[in-house]
Formats: structure tokens, C-alpha cells, sequence
């Protein structure tokens, strides 16, 4: 037993906060992809697409990302620095500003109050919110670290100061606007340039909200789940610098054939190419962390978790990069080949390395052992088959709706008028719902798995006592 | 590398932030700078108080996540939606709207493509325009009432020049007007002047003559088409509605009969205000058809028309 | 269950904490140099193609754009 008096009741907090954004922003996710196929499925005013798809993706970056990262990373420092929290009550008070945020943001995103800045499209009052979070995470995190009884910092300590950092310049600056009442703002930019900054946010609040802080919990959960250490550390320091360094180059990968400046664009392409290289760099590492003893894949379920996700993070971070050459760009680009791409990285990489490091701590800081190993087999495989269905149907559907738009006659006139290029996309998007079905029962037997070892960890402090 | 940064934590948060800023300063921050970001067409012009009202609630439904506003230097692109688009037409987007996902169609350029009535009629129904539709019903838009004194403080917070009268007449549009007028002005700094008019396919000397006249099959195929593309404009029995009566012998508001192929350019390219066609001068709103029907199938139109004519 | 005190040394692998795989070596220098090339070509102040010219010159208008 320790003799350090962790901070597990935030931790909790956060972590079951999380769970509760996640069931939100998974089931608006369903509802979405059949309003796809299924326009009758839209409810003016408040339940339309336009409105529901910012409900989905800020529910589940801000409230089952940045939850779980808040929760676990808060675990993480505690136990590398070998100390409770720095500020232990003000790390309450950030748990329940965070909830008073994620529902007053869904609440303002159902009315329509949206700034249309894809991932930054909370209006300016409750970006204020965002950001006084975002200082007390800082606060903490940084006043934890420097106060530690552990002198060396562990890579995943890295990955946590980097995340704190770089999320604050990129919101911060993106969202500066000016304000036109109490409810509505203006980018402060405009036009090209408007882009440029607003993706330049959305792509990097994508590497260090779904990347960086989900590698801290990698390079923790990993070793300490297998009990092997990590292969490489001088590849980990390599692909940590040259992460960090390349990533923030690439946001105009999201513009290629805008009207953005050709070398802004050209910049962004090499970067993000070069980009493979540090994120493989991870890949490998972990890989030959685990290939000193695969056996591990059948005898410890979290292994599992983490291989597949670390996997998909590798897929993910192949297929990505690509995307951003001109040549793949100008057949994929606006189609459904984009949300596969995204949904394989949150869907696979994301959600397996936050769910395996919950199965982790609950058990942990609850004082117990799992309640079901064989449930969270079930949940594994089920989130693994809807998320791979989700993604291939996407990338069939957006390789086609790419192929059809540009087909031209041998008159040289085109092809598809744009509706018959859209209907071909309806099985797809069935298909597709279907996939999120089986991706939503997966993630109900998790909840279900947490939720029993809690009430299983309660009953047997209670027996204690 | 030495180990000793791993050690020092406020050195490392530094040294961190550096790293982290290059790429930002190189693509991001410098270039806001220069002149090359800031770019804008002559003839742009800022939104009125109207638009401004509709683009707000273009923003408010959030469009921009099923249609995107940017059509790239691309051939096929530029055949489907029109001149690719110019950094200097988005000088007063605040913020910018490209978009990233086409579930409907690009909209750089629907701006003037279709008449306000089509618009209307779109937004209240699309599925009557396109039975496969999967847009939206936006009829409810209709039943709001614009508050002038918001978009008033929203042209102000812009800059945006107005006088009083823009905003007093505001208080009897509802937002579908706003929304409506907002997209009619999408990408008018380049259509107005880039686009030239369509120049006729076919010249008055020689005239083609349908290769379907009379054939019971194309009547009934036209019959068909005619119900999904013009009915909703031209009315369910081409008795007019938005355009007009095509079960007369009139062919832009004058009597006397045309040859068929005066029907197909008219169908295949659209009108636009003023052209003239067989000496008769257009008021415009006719959507082209090129780019959603074949040449068979307009000419089953026109051989469907034509079998209905002064019955 | 309990919990055990992290100790950084578990952590990190002792006899491979400096090994780095050829081939994730080879990949990291061949995109440093493939970046390079790419760069040099498609910077219009360097190779002078753009974007602009390209579509020029595959709708048939204008000199025809070197194409690395």
C-alpha cells in the first residue's frame, strides 16, 4: 500500500463525468448518421444536423476527450511525481466548473449559438469558461510537477506539459473574436486568413488532444499494465521532440486547393508527411516493448487494448499524412473518406487507450479487481468490429463519391449530377449506422464493467469497515 | 541529448514552447502579416444588413457542415460548379465558411444561379426539388421575424457600412429572407464579371430537330423527368407557376411557335435576364439543365412538352 | 489490490534504452530528404509551379507547368 494520500476522489469525478459526455456525444453521433439517410430524422429547430453534428463532436473532444485526459492525466503526474496534487481542492472546483461547461456548451450549441470554427464553435462566453479550465489544469499540473519528490520526469510527464501548452496558445488564439452581443462573435480574421488560423487550431487541437496526452497515458499504461518497461527511450525522446516540433506546421493540410498561398500549402504537405516518422516512432517502440513477450496479448486483457490502439494510431497516422499530398487530397477531400479517417483514430486509437486506461485506475483506486474480464473481452471485440465497419464503409463511400464527382463523358461533359452521386452514398451511410450500433453496445458493456467493479470496490470497502 | 532538461521542468516547458512555436511564427503568425493574406476583389462589396442577418443564421444552422463555400483549381470541379475560388472574395467573411464536407453541393457560386423563388420553395421542401434529398426542412425559418436591433449591433461589432433605412427594413423579413438573400450573394464578386453568357450551342441557321418527336417511349420518359426537374417550378401539369404556362404555343412571352431546339438551349443553358432567343427577350431565372440531364433526356423533355402543347 | 509506488526505473528498458530500429531510422531521414524534394518543387518562388498555372495548364490555357 501507498503511504501517499493520492487525490482519487477527482480523478473518479472526472473519469465518470467523462463516461457520462461520452454516452451523450456517442448516441447524438447515432442520431446523425441516420438523419444522413434519413432527413425526416431532423427536428427543427433544435435537432437539426447542422446543429446535432457540433453537439457530437464537441461532446465527445470536450467531454469524453478532454474528461478523461483532465481525470487521468491528474492520476498519471500524481503517481510520476510521487505526490498528491499541488492543489487538491482547486482540482474539485475544475471538476465541477468542467460539467457546468460541457452542459452549458451543449446546451448553447442545441440553440444554435455557434461561432462555426469546426472544434472551436463554442461562442466567446463559454470560451472564456474553456480557458479559465484550461489555467486551472495548467495551475496544477505544472505546480505539481515542480513541487515533485521524484527528480526525472518519466516521457508521459513530457507529453502532459506539451499538451498544456500548446492547447492553450492554439485556443486562445484562435478564438479571439470580436464580440457582437452577449451570445454571438465574429472571427477576429478574415477570409484566407480566417482559415489559416482556424486550421491551424483544428488540426493541432486534433494532435494534442488525441494524440499527445493519449501517448502520456500509452507510456504509462503500457509498462505499468505489462510490466514491461518501455524498448527505447532514447526513440521515445526522438519521437517526442520531433512530434511536437513537426506538428504544428500542418494545419493548411486542410486547405489544399484553397485559395491559401501555394507555399503555405506545399509547408504543410511536407511536415505532415514527415509527420509518419515520429508517430511511427511511438508505433515501434511499442510494438518492441510488447514483442519481448507477445504472450502478454493473450494472457493480459488491457494489452490488447493498447496494441490494437497503438495500431490503429499507426494506420491512422499512415493514412492521415496521405491524405494531405495534392494527388489523394483532390479525390478525397469533402468526402466521406474524411469522417472514416477521424472515426478510426477516435473510434480505434482514442477510445481503446481511454478505455483501457480507465480499466486500469477504476480497479486500482477503488481497491479491487476488474468485475468482468470476459465483459471487457466482449467490449473489445464489439468496438473493434463497428469501428472497423464505420471506417471501410467511409472510405468505400468517399473513394466513389471522389471518383463520381470527377467522371466526365467521353464528350468530355460530366457524368453524375451531384444527386446521383449523393444517393450512392445511402447504403453506406447504413451500413455505417450499423457499425456505430455495434460501437454503441461495445461501449455499454464497458460502462456496465465499470460500473460493477465501482459498486463491487464500495461493497467491499464497506465490508472493511 | 542530455538528460539534464528532464530534470528541470520549467526549462523544459520552455525550451517546449519554442519548438512548438516555429511552425506556428512560419505559417501562422508571419504570414498574417503580409499583404498575400489580405486580399480583395474590386467589386466585393460588404454584406448588407440583410445578408449579414442570413449569413448569421447560415452560421446559427450550421451549413457549413453538409455544404462548402470554396471550389478548388480543378477541372472537373470548375466544369460542376463554376470559376474556382479567389483569396480576395473572402476579405469580409468573418469568420470564413469554406466548410470541409460536401453532403450537399459546393455553394462558392450558387449565388444569382437560381431565382429567389427557387430558393424559397427549396428551403421550405427540398425533396419536392430532389425526392432523394437528405437536406433539411427549413420552412420554419419562415415564421421568425428578424430583430433589427441585433443585426444592427452585428453590422456596428463588423464595421460594416448601413443607414437607418437598411435596418428599418428589416422589421418585416423573416430569417428565410435573410437566409435567401445571404446565398444569392455568394461568390457575386466573380460570377457578376468572370462568368460570360452562355453562348448558344446551337445557331439559328441550322436547326437540329429532335430525334425523339413523337416517340411514345421519350413522352413518357419526359413525362417523367419533367415531374422530378420542372414540375416544382413550371407546375405539376406545365400550367406555370414560378415559370411560366409551357402548355401554350408562347416561347418567352410571345406567341408563335419555335423549333424544337430553341426548347433544348433553353433547358440545356438556362436564361438570363435580357438574353435574346429567337428575337424574343428573356427575363431570366431558367436554371441551366446541362449538368443534371442528358442530352436524351432533355430532348424527351422537349418531345414531352411538345405532346402537351394546346391540349 | 492496493497500488504500488511508480518507480521511473520500471519504466524504461535498460539494455535497449538506446537502440533505435534501422528501419525506423531509414524512414526518418528518407522523409527529411523526400520533404526537401517536395518542397523545392512545388514552392512557386522556387520551382515556379502553383496551384493557378497547373489548372491553366490542364484545361489546356497556358504554357504547360514542369511537372517534377
Amino acid at each position: 500500500m501507498s503511504d501517499y494520500q493520492y487525490d482519487n476522489e477527482t480523478v473518479k469525478g472526472f473519469i465518470i463525468s467523462s463516461i457520462f459526455w461520452g454516452v451523450v456525444g456517442i448516441l447524438v453521433g447515432l442520431w446523425i448518421s441516420i438523419q444522413m439517410w434519413a432527413p425526416s430524422w431532423n427536428i427543427p429547430p433544435y435537432f437539426t444536423f447542422g446543429r446535432l453534428r457540433v453537439v457530437h463532436t464537441n461532446g465527445l473532444a470536450f467531454g469524453l476527450g478532454i474528461g478523461a485526459i483532465f481525470g487521468i492525466c491528474y492520476y498519471i503526474t500524481m503517481r510520476l511525481t510521487k505526490r498528491p496534487l499541488l492543489f487538491p481542492k482547486l482540482a474539485r472546483f475544475h471538476l465541477y466548473l468542467f460539467n457546468a461547461a460541457i452542459a452549458l456548451a451543449a446546451l448553447s450549441l442545441f440553440a444554435g449559438m455557434n461561432q462555426s470554427l469546426e472544434y472551436a464553435e463554442l461562442e466567446w462566453p463559454l470560451d472564456v469558461g474553456v480557458v479559465i479550465l484550461w489555467v486551472i489544469f495548467a495551475v496544477n499540473i505544472f505546480g505539481t510537477i515542480i513541487k515533485r519528490k521524484e527528480e526525472q520526469m518519466y516521457i508521459s510527464l513530457w507529453f502532459i506539459i506539451a499538451t498544456v501548452i500548446t492547447v492553450a496558445v492554439l485556443y486562445i488564439v484562435n478564438n479571439l473574436s470580436i464580440p457582437a452581443g452577449l451570445f454571438k462573435s465574429y472571427h477576429l480574421f478574415a477570409g484566407v486568413n480566417s482559415a489559416n488560423v482556424e486550421w491551424w487550431y483544428g488540426h493541432n487541437a486534433v494532435g494534442f488532444i488525441f494524440t499527445t496526452p493519449i501517448l502520456a497515458m500509452f507510456y504509462y499504461f503500457l509498462p505499468k499494465s505489462t510490466g514491461i518497461p518501455i524498448y527505447s527511450h532514447r526513440l521515445s525522446i526522438i519521437a517526442f521532440w520531433s512530434l511536437v516540433f513537426a506538428y504544428l506546421w500542418t494545419g493548411a493540410h486542410h486547405l489544399i486547393y484553397t485559395p491559401l498561398p501555394d507555399w503555405i500549402q506545399t509547408l504543410a504537405i511536407v511536415f505532415t508527411i514527415f509527420l509518419i516518422a515520429p508517430s511511427w516512432g511511438s508505433v515501434v517502440n511499442g510494438f518492441y516493448t510488447v514483442g519481448t513477450d507477445w504472450s502478454k496479448m493473450q494472457t493480459n486483457y488491457l494489452t490488447k487494448f493498447f496494441i490494437l490502439g497503438i495500431t490503429f494510431y499507426g494506420l491512422q497516422t499512415i493514412q492521415g499524412p496521405t491524405q494531405g499530398l495534392r494527388v489523394v487530397s483532390q479525390l478525397i477531400h469533402y468526402t466521406d473518406w474524411v469522417p472514416g479517417h477521424v472515426h478510426m483514430g477516435t473510434m480505434g486509437w482514442v477510445t481503446m487507450t481511454v478505455a483501457a486506461s480507465i480499466y486500469y485506475i477504476i480497479p486500482r483506486i477503488y481497491d479491487t479487481e476488474i468485475y468482468s474480464e470476459k465483459i471487457a473481452n466482449t467490449h473489445f471485440y464489439l468496438v473493434l468490429i463497428g469501428q472497423l465497419i464505420f471506417s471501410i464503409t467511409m472510405w468505400i463511400t468517399g473513394i466513389q463519391q471522389g471518383a463520381l464527382w470527377k467522371a466526365v463523358n467521353p464528350d468530355g461533359s460530366l457524368k453524375y449530377t451531384f444527386m446521383e452521386t449523393l444517393v450512392r452514398n445511402y447504403p453506406f451511410w447504413k451500413m455505417r449506422t450499423v457499425g456505430g450500433v455495434i460501437f454503441t453496445i461495445g461501449m455499454l458493456f464497458f460502462i456496465y464493467n465499470i460500473f460493477m467493479t465501482i459498486r463491487k470496490g464500495k461493497s467491499l470497502a464497506a465490508a472493511k469497515a | 541529448m542530455t538528460g539534464e532538461i528532464y530534470r528541470k521542468p520549467v526549462m523544459f516547458a520552455i525550451v517546449a514552447t519554442v519548438v512548438i512555436l516555429i511552425g506556428t511564427a512560419i505559417t501562422m503568425f508571419i504570414p498574417m502579416l503580409t499583404p498575400q493574406m489580405h486580399p480583395r476583389l474590386e467589386n466585393l462589396k460588404p454584406f448588407t444588413a440583410l445578408q449579414l442577418a442570413g449569413r448569421d443564421i447560415y452560421q446559427r444552422e450550421g451549413c457549413n457542415n453538409c455544404h462548402t463555400q470554396t471550389v478548388r483549381p480543378l477541372k472537373t470541379e470548375v466544369m460542376r460548379y463554376g470559376e474556382y475560388s479567389k483569396a480576395g472574395e473572402f476579405a469580409y467573411d468573418h469568420p470564413f465558411l469554406w466548410g470541409s464536407k460536401r453532403t450537399g453541393p459546393d455553394l462558392a457560386r450558387v449565388g444569382g444561379k437560381y431565382p429567389d423563388a427557387w430558393h424559397y420553395r427549396h428551403f421550405e421542401n427540398p425533396q419536392a426539388f430532389f425526392a432523394e434529398s437528405n437536406m433539411p426542412v427549413y420552412e420554419w425559418l419562415k415564421d421568425n421575424k428578424l430583430d433589427p436591433a441585433k443585426i444592427e449591433a452585428h453590422m456596428k461589432a463588423l464595421g460594416f457600412p448601413y443607414i437607418p433605412e437598411d435596418i428599418e427594413l428589416l422589421k418585416d423579413k423573416t430569417e428565410l429572407d435573410a437566409l435567401v438573400s445571404y446565398v444569392q450573394v455568394i461568390g457575386a464578386s466573380v460570377t457578376k464579371k468572370a462568368v460570360p453568357m452562355a453562348t448558344p450551342a446551337v445557331t439559328e441557321k441550322e436547326h437540329i430537330s429532335n430525334p425523339f418527336a413523337g416517340d411514345p417511349k421519350a413522352i413518357a420518359a419526359g413525362k417523367n423527368i419533367f415531374a422530378k426537374n420542372c414540375a416544382v417550378c413550371h407546375g405539376e401539369n406545365a400550367q406555370g407557376d414560378i415559370g411560366p404556362n409551357l402548355t401554350d404555343k408562347a416561347f418567352l412571352y410571345a406567341e408563335g411557335d419555335v423549333p424544337d431546339d430553341d426548347y433544348f438551349e433553353i433547358i440545356n443553358n438556362g436564361t438570363t435576364p435580357g438574353m435574346i432567343e429567337e428575337g424574343r427577350t428573356a427575363k431570366g431565372g431558367m436554371i441551366p439543365f446541362k449538368d443534371t440531364l442528358s442530352k436524351d433526356e432533355i430532348w424527351s423533355v422537349v418531345a414531352y412538352i411538345r405532346s402537351i402543347q394546346g391540349k | 489490490m492496493g497500488e504500488e509506488i511508480d518507480n521511473i526505473e520500471n519504466f524504461e528498458a535498460k539494455e535497449t534504452s538506446k537502440k533505435i530500429p534501422i528501419g525506423w531510422q531509414l524512414l526518418f531521414w528518407g522523409l527529411i530528404l523526400w520533404g526537401i524534394y517536395y518542397f523545392v518543387s512545388y514552392t512557386p518562388a522556387i520551382s515556379g509551379w502553383s496551384q493557378g498555372k497547373a489548372y491553366e495548364e490542364s484545361i489546356g490555357r497556358g504554357e504547360a507547368v514542369p511537372r517534377p
